[in-house]
């Protein structure tokens, strides 16, 4: 009877743990399933409730931001534009205290930079271009294979070349690494982010000019 | 025993069916209600989203004492923690965040430039790639309005402001000989290269209650945090050459550079109207160190050295050698300063600055050496009540001595000199009332022991936002500044001059684009008088001056309407007049033009990798004496004119060819006359027109970046 008792109590305090994950897991496809159909801001509100139930996960905060950024682009009204970047920066930073020197994160941030390069190049650019090479030089030290970084740093010399008018070309082997690491990748990490086999083969069209 | 397991299972199930409704209503302080706020239990998963009316609810198992958040974009968080069962009908007004783009600026008479500004009059780029400027921070504060064309001197001169009344300070920190040393007719530059800089904040009039010893203008640079990346800079000139690294180690960096610039080559080119015994040369270095705290407290360390000399004899009618002139000068600057959260919203920051400044001139057949040795120590605290209620205070204290020696060919020898010393301390308040409305109120008290003084005074400015993209802004305040070394080297007999500001703006924003106005008025009271031509050691005193100064500023920029074109168009009315120095009468000063226009355009050409600027300026005539006439200023020149261009050429990333050319029409420009001393047979004096040296001036560069990444290049130094 007691081992009863024992099995009972353990298969309780199981569940509950598989609850609770299973909650987090249910709140993460919930909040994907959501940015498919197009809902970013209940998408983006769903990571932020996320994030902050799960306070050692960067995942949620990091989604949050990454939701809240591609919503900038396209943005006319900068005042739009520097709530929607702020609001991302307080996740993105949210994300940084739990997770230090992690390369994801460091992306994340040259693409936050760049929301406001793209806005305006005149006003932002000389700053925060700087900044950005730093950040994919730093992410590339600490992940040299990591599909997205390469992906993401060549993509950024890409955009500064076709800038001063300069050949794509020599970026385009890097993305071809990137193609062949990222289809390699095993993710193990439940919601870890995976990188985008079909977007990069579509940059690596624009690279090779076709 | 099946009883307990019975128990554990039931508990267990009661857990999960006891829900509890959450629910209420999110509106804004107008009681409209928001659609799309997230509302939810903090730590918890459960939450939802408002509907169109504002209206949420939600179910939660959780118990107890928890804390709702509501959160939306552009409004400050609202939290309230209670026990769950009490977090119904609730009804929840967002406060707006007063820190957004959108909210109302206090802004009258201050225009901003660099990327953290909320509305930026000039891009960090401008600074140095404005055609006309030449690299010069202040050539290009010079497109604004407020400001006058002095075309032959080249500082800041304000809203009918002599130069002296504008200060400049570095992080806060006074800079007492902001400009390079120069002789008649040969406009100056700020001593300071503009890459270090990361903002500008230029303040026309109205300025807050933290700066003092400036009655038109001050002009705020603040240095970078940090540095990006390590590199090397390398420039070459057809005036010069020039050297800058970065190094960064962790924590901290260091940046240094070093210019050499002579005007040998370039004269014998380009010859001009004087005769230079020794050309302009001048070596001139700088260097930042940074240190960033684990707490992100910052301490800075810049300094700054130069050294200059030139000989030169200018044409005068009242010489016929020629006036002989000749000057070294070198100079020394160092600032430090330090910032830190102080915990509880309280963030104190500080710093000093030294300057020693040494000149060595001769002039006809006399020689003048002085020496400036000034000092400003400040402290400052601030504290954040709210995002809506914020309080600054502190006390700074400025010292300068200064020492000349005169040793005059046929006058004899003298030695005379001041210690002006000056205590100063301020309050002031930042209130937002809403996202629409705002003040800053502030007062300022100094001490001057030099002229036994002790001065009070008020600074209060408002602002109301009155529709999306339209604010308008009201500023009053009163300025204090003791007189100039010019004069306090010769007596200490004196009260601090004088002068109210009252300044009304309007502004619209919209899409890259602003429209502002601003009409002021000035009232200018016990400016300095005396009673000879030239001050002396035995000339008298008095501060029996006053005058006034009155206009309209208007400035458009636009970077929306046309792709790849950024311009901007500034137009300046001044109305004054000033009985000071030793007029006889009430006049408008000679270096005040009732008109200046000036438009700046760049355009960037994408297939010649090429950015081609324009600038155009114009000042309408500035009065002169003419002693063959009856009266006083009786006369005034013709309008100034110049239209420069330049074009900076990208060879690749890391190599940019810059060309440009000031008044390239070489339009004869005059800024006044001198004449002489004596009359001719006819009884008529003869005069001589003040021109600048030369009518034009070419420059061409060749600036090369060496960096790790190979991308960086110094498109920002130009």
């Amino acid at each position: 009877m007691k081992r009863i008792i024992i099995v009972t109590v353990l298969a309780l305090i199981f569940t509950g743990t598989i609850a609770a994950q299973g909650q987090y897991e249910k709140g993460m496809e919930k909040a994907f399933a959501m940015w498919e159909e197009g809902k970013m801001d209940e998408a983006s509100q769903l990571f932020e409730r996320i994030s902050k139930a799960e306070k050692d996960n960067w995942l949620p905060s990091y989604y949050a931001a990454t939701v809240e950024i591609l919503g900038s682009f396209g943005l006319k009204d900068e005042a739009k534009l520097t709530a929607k970047l702020n609001k991302a920066q307080s996740f993105l930073d949210e994300a940084k205290s739990i997770s230090e020197n992690n390369p994801e994160i460091i992306i994340t941030q040259a693409f936050l930079n760049l929301g406001y390069i793209a806005f305006d190049g005149q006003k932002y650019g000389m700053t925060l271009s700087g900044k950005n090479n730093q950040l994919y030089a730093k992410a590339l030290e600490i992940a040299p294979n990591n599909p997205r970084v390469i992906l993401g740093k060549a993509e950024w010399e890409m955009g500064s070349a076709r800038f001063f008018g300069q050949p794509l070309t020599p970026y385009c082997k890097d993305i071809k690494r990137a193609i062949e690491l990222g289809k390699a990748e095993k993710v193990t990490e439940a919601f870890y982010p995976r990188f985008g086999v079909e977007r990069a083969e579509q940059v690596l069209k624009q690279c090779e000019g076709k | 025993m099946k009883r307990i397991l019975f128990i554990l299972f039931t508990i267990c199930q009661f857990s999960l069916i006891a829900q509890t409704t959450i629910s209420g209503k999110v509106t804004d302080n107008k009681g409209i209600g928001i659609l799309g706020a997230n509302v939810y239990l903090y730590g918890a998963y459960d939450g939802t989203s408002s509907d169109e009316n504002g209206n949420f609810s939600f179910s939660t198992s959780e118990k107890g004492v928890k804390t709702l958040v509501v959160s939306f974009i552009s409004f400050e968080n609202f939290t309230r923690t209670a026990d769950v069962s009490k977090l119904k009908n609730l009804q929840i007004k967002l406060r707006e965040d007063v820190n957004t783009l959108d909210a109302v600026t206090i802004n009258a008479g201050t225009f901003e430039a660099g990327d953290n500004a909320k509305v930026t009059a000039l891009k960090p780029l401008d600074v140095v790639t404005t055609a006309s400027a030449l690299g010069d921070f202040v050539g290009a504060l010079q497109t604004l309005p407020g400001t006058a064309t002095v075309a032959e001197d080249g500082r800041l001169f304000v809203r009918g402001g002599e130069a002296e009344e504008t200060q400049i300070f570095i992080d806060g920190i006074r800079v007492f000989t902001p400009y390079t040393p120069t002789t008649n007719n040969m406009p100056t530059r700020g001593r300071y290269s503009p890459f270090l800089f990361k903002g500008i904040t230029f303040s026309t009039g109205g300025y807050s209650a933290e700066y003092g010893q400036a009655l038109s203008s001050v002009l705020l640079l603040n240095t970078i945090d940090e540095p990006v990346e390590e590199k090397t800079d390398l420039s070459f000139m057809t005036v010069g050459l020039g050297v800058g690294n970065t190094q960064i180690w962790g924590k901290s960096s260091l940046s240094v550079n070093m210019s050499y610039i002579n005007l040998q080559p370039y004269l014998e080119l380009f010859p001009d109207r004087n005769k230079w015994n020794k050309p302009y040369q001048s070596f001139s270095g700088e260097m930042v160190y940074r240190y960033k705290f684990q707490n992100e407290s910052m301490l800075k360390l810049y300094g700054a050295f130069s050294y200059s000399d030139f000989d030169i004899l200018q044409d005068d009618i009242n010489f016929d050698d020629g006036l002989h002139f000749g000057l070294k000068n070198r100079n020394l600057y160092f600032n430090t300063s330090y910032k830190s959260r102080l915990g509880n919203n309280w963030t104190i920051s500080g710093g000093a600055s030294f300057t020693n400044d040494n000149s060595d001139i001769a002039i006809i057949d006399d020689a003048v050496k002085n020496d400036e040795n000034s000092v400003h120590v400040k402290l400052k605290l601030k504290k954040r009540f709210s995002n809506r209620f914020k309080l600054n205070f502190g006390a700074e204290y400025f010292t300068t001595d200064f020492n000349e020696n005169f040793i005059g060919n046929t006058a004899g020898n003298f030695n005379y000199g001041f210690d002006n010393n000056i205590f100063g301390a301020f309050a002031e308040t930042d209130i937002f009332f809403s996202k629409k409305l705002a003040s800053k109120i502030g007062v300022r008290v100094e001490n001057s022991d030099l002229l036994n003084q002790f001065t009070v005074s008020p600074r209060a400015s408002l602002a109301y936002k009155s529709g999306k993209n339209a604010q308008f802004s009201l500023a009053y305040g009163r300025f204090y500044q003791n007189p100039k070394s010019e004069y306090l080297k010769f007596s200490d007999n004196f009260e601090a001059e004088n002068t109210s500001h009252v300044i009304a703006n309007y502004q619209y924003v919209k899409n890259n684009q602003i429209f502002r106005v601003e009409g002021y008025y000035k009232d200018y009271k016990d400016l300095v008088k005396y009673d000879t031509d030239f001050v002396d050691p035995n000339t008298n005193f008095s501060n029996n001056g006053n005058g006034f100064a009155k206009g309209v500023d208007v400035f458009w920029r636009d970077g929306n309407n046309i792709k790849n074109l950024e311009y901007w168009v500034s137009y300046s009315f001044l109305d004054t007049k000033r009985d000071y120095r030793n007029y006889p009468v009430k006049a408008r000063p000679n270096f005040a033009s009732q008109h200046n226009l000036s438009v700046v355009g760049k355009y960037w050409m994408e297939d010649w990798k090429s950015q081609i600027g324009v600038s155009y300026s114009f000042a309408s005539g500035r009065n002169y004496t003419n002693p063959n006439k009856t009266g006083f200023l009786n006369q005034e020149t013709k309008n100034y004119n110049s239209v420069s261009l330049n074009w900076a050429y990208l060879l690749s990333q890391q190599k940019i060819l810059y060309f440009s050319v000031n008044n390239v029409l070489g339009t004869q420009n005059v800024f006044g006359y001198n004449y002489k001393d004596t009359p001719n047979m006819n009884g008529s004096f003869e005069r001589q027109a003040i021109v600048p040296s030369a009518d034009r001036f070419f420059f061409v560069g060749l600036f090369w970046t060496i960096s790790d990444n190979k991308k960086d290049n110094q498109l920002k130094n130009l």
